[in-house]
């Protein structure tokens, strides 16, 4: 029994947080949105550089050969730095479902990013930027993989403006893919799962930061009982959150018979410790959290658009309670 | 096949500043190199579990005992520790000198997982086995280990805690019970009064801080002390808990002469020794996760047994519980692979504690809302879960209050401002 990483993987994330605390600040983010651009492609191409991109991407087709268990910390990364663009897709049901495929070399050095919508989204997720689209095929319970160029999307405004949003109106067969619908399923689950977490704890941070420097009635607001355990009880949302996580990363990795129910457990877990943060970080601002110009908003809505995204904390915890109590 | 970069090149710089054609050949090195997260028991692990379940299978009681909380289930349950050091199941964390196995932290899980699950006895040894020993083993002298350590094993000796005054409860550095020095420095006296020592009225022995600084304040001039409590002077005077039982008691102490060797740790140093043990209680040692994952089950059964099916709230409360009673499990595994490794806990403890003691509350209203009616008799069918009900609500409020240890994670977890 060993619940923990290598030095190896804790200094990959280490270091991918030091590139997007130096290189991705706020203001970078706050540009993606202003621009309209729901991507950085300069950060892209840094990450495909540093071999994020490629960590699931096998040996043979050019990646880094990596499983779940190296890619958790550093999804949780990108989740703190609320890094736009398809990156959960690329780097997890992307890199598992075209890793040995032709696609492989573009997710690989940064030119092709990949999106999925496998749950009956009405929306794709990122459908304008990515090269290559998961969508369900036939028969049930497999996947196929949509090149963009040869289907017609149409734009649509999302909340999160490093998360633009289209239709698919036109769409063609397609190529099937090996990776199965329910392991597609879990993978882009848990990769949320991970990327809300760190960004859980991002809002929480520029929560406490915010609650040290605001002075009212003589004392910074942080010293009155009610803030603290306001943020007190988020926090432990996200603490106990995150050993649920890894587990599930672990089940993806060696195969394990529970992997759904851990996969489920994981996600319920990371969507409401993502609620309790954001709306603990929003208490904690008050009015000026409710404004534009504050940067907590670009987090808040990235949080509020991954909650639901690839099945709800209610869809989840019901698959825990199919798993633990027996199907209805 | 071994990676077609050399070792030493993969570990001259940081793995991801290096050049992207080596990444991933150094990556693989390296993954070689390092055992990698592994959720699965080794051989020895599994061997362990075995022999566990085996002893306990054999040995546990068929009948619950009494509650350890009367006078007639105090000595059943010393008697059962007595059984259990035996067996060399008492402490099984502790050194093999003392009486342990020299456990480490999962084998110590893993036997705890065990022993819920076979039904055993609550632990009337806890306050000494789990909370302080392990202050022992870090301040204590080699005579005071060898003084206490065995006979606390083998329950020859049952502490009960001694911390809160009628005057300093949350507010624990306003303590005023003091010890001064006799004129020939050989003996502390003891005089002053504590409250919500758990089962002192039968207890041998009893440990907490005291002012030995009268001129100081807070958490200055405390020293810790161990009293026997059958020392003249000293008067234990049972109070009776929510469940009737008179497991609380207040300690009032006259002119009591207690030897200067029992000081542990050094004088003046009082407060911190306490905080170490405090830490101790609220992180892994006190409440390890089996309790609360049995607990969880039992409450899956009765579900099962009384439970609507077609209800869909009860049903998602019940796999709530599940999914918390897992989640501190995995929790407290991430913990003590953490100290495995040469990590410490430190105020992150007090979210355990927050976490276990609400979910005990939790699992044991939603038992209560499933009882219904019937969970109005105290002494029916579903008596443990009427009884585990009361003791679950005193979880919020011992061993530091949920709203202090929310105090202690924003202070020092989250470093906001002190009030």
């Amino acid at each position: 029994m060993q619940f923990s990483f290598t030095p190896d993987q804790h200094e990959f994330a280490n270091g991918l947080r030091e590139m997007l605390t130096s290189e991705f600040s706020p203001a970078a983010l706050r540009t993606v949105w202003d621009l309209g651009a729901g991507i950085d492609h300069v950060l892209w191409s840094r990450l495909a550089d540093m071999g994020v991109l490629s960590m699931m991407i096998p040996l043979g087709s050019g990646g880094l050969g990596g499983n779940f268990v190296d890619t958790v910390l550093l999804l949780e990364e990108l989740g703190r730095a609320a890094v736009p663009g398809p990156i959960v897709e690329t780097i997890t049901v992307g890199a598992l479902a075209l890793g040995e495929t032709s696609w492989a070399a573009g997710i690989v050095d940064g030119s092709a990013g990949v999106s999925a919508a496998l749950m009956g989204e009405p929306y794709v997720p990122h459908a304008t930027l990515a090269a290559a689209i998961l969508v369900p095929g036939s028969p049930a319970g497999s996947v196929r993989v949509l090149d963009a160029a040869s289907i017609a999307i149409m734009p649509a405004n999302g909340i999160d403006g490093g998360r633009l949003l289209g239709a698919i109106t036109t769409m063609d067969a397609g190529a099937p893919v090996s990776l199965s619908l329910a392991a597609a399923v879990n993978a882009g689950a848990l990769g949320t799962a991970a990327y809300l977490l760190g960004l859980s704890s991002r809002m929480l941070d520029i929560a406490g930061d915010y609650a040290r420097d605001r002075r009212q009635f003589g004392q910074p607001i942080g010293a009155f009982q009610a803030v603290k355990h306001l943020m007190a009880d988020a926090l432990l949302k996200v603490e106990f959150a995150r050993p649920a996580v890894y587990r599930a990363a672990w089940s993806i990795s060696v195969g394990s018979p529970t992997v759904d129910r851990d996969v489920s457990m994981a996600k319920a877990l990371a969507s409401e410790a993502a609620q309790k943060a954001t709306r603990s970080a929003l208490q904690v601002h008050g009015a000026i959290g409710y404004t534009w110009e504050c940067d907590l908003q670009l987090f808040m809505k990235k949080a509020w658009a991954l909650m639901p995204a690839w099945g709800s904390s209610q869809f989840h915890r019901r698959r825990v309670a199919d798993a633990v109590l027996g199907a209805r | 096949m071994w990676p077609p970069v050399s070792r030493a090149a993969c570990f001259s710089g940081r793995l991801f500043l290096g050049p992207p054609v080596s990444r991933a050949a150094c990556y693989s090195w390296r993954r070689i190199l390092w055992r990698t997260m592994d959720l699965t028991e080794t051989p020895d692990e599994v061997a362990f579990r075995a022999e566990a379940r085996a002893w306990l299978k054999a040995h546990v009681p068929s009948d619950p005992l009494p509650s350890f909380d009367t006078e007639e289930g105090f000595e059943l349950h010393r008697q059962w520790e007595r059984t259990l050091f035996e067996g060399r199941w008492s402490a099984v964390s502790w050194p093999e000198e003392y009486g342990g196995r020299g456990a480490d932290y999962v084998k110590w899980l893993i036997f705890e997982e065990e022993y819920w699950r076979s039904g055993a006895p609550g632990r009337v040894s806890q306050n000494g086995i789990f909370l302080l020993a392990p202050t022992i083993m870090e301040v204590g002298t080699p005579a005071q280990k060898a003084r206490f350590l065995p006979a606390m094993a083998a329950s020859e000796e049952i502490w009960a805690q001694a911390w809160s005054e009628p005057d300093a409860g949350s507010d624990m550095a306003s303590i005023r019970s003091k010890a001064t020095l006799s004129a020939d420095g050989s003996e502390w006296i003891v005089n002053g009064q504590k409250i919500w020592a758990s089962r002192a009225v039968w207890a041998d022995w009893c440990f907490g801080i005291f002012r030995t600084d009268p001129e100081s304040a807070r958490h200055k001039g405390l020293t810790f002390i161990l009293i026997p409590l059958d020392k003249p002077g000293i008067t234990v005077r049972p109070i009776a808990q929510l469940d009737g039982d008179t497991g609380f008691a207040e300690i009032f102490f006259d002119e009591v002469r207690v030897p200067v060797e029992n000081t542990l740790g050094a004088v003046g140093q009082g407060w911190s020794v306490a905080m170490a043990t405090a830490g101790f209680e609220r992180g892994v040692s006190l409440r390890s996760p089996a309790r609360f994952n049995v607990a969880v089950e039992r409450l899956v059964e009765l579900w099962r047994e009384i439970g609507d099916p077609a209800d869909d709230t009860m049903r998602d409360a019940v796999t709530d519980l599940w999914i918390q009673a897992e989640g501190y499990r995995l929790h407290t595994y991430m913990t003590v692979t953490k100290l495995l490794e040469g990590g410490h806990i430190g105020s992150e403890s007090s979210l355990n504690k927050i976490f276990w003691s609400e979910m005990d509350v939790r699992t044991h209203e939603l038992a209560m809302q499933l009882l219904g009616t019937a969970g109005e008799r105290m002494d029916g069918p579903f008596e443990r879960w009427v009884d585990g009900f009361l003791f679950s609500l005193s979880g919020p409020l011992y061993a530091g209050t949920n709203e202090i240890q929310r105090n202690i994670i924003a202070d020092r977890v989250l470093n906001l401002p002190r009030s």
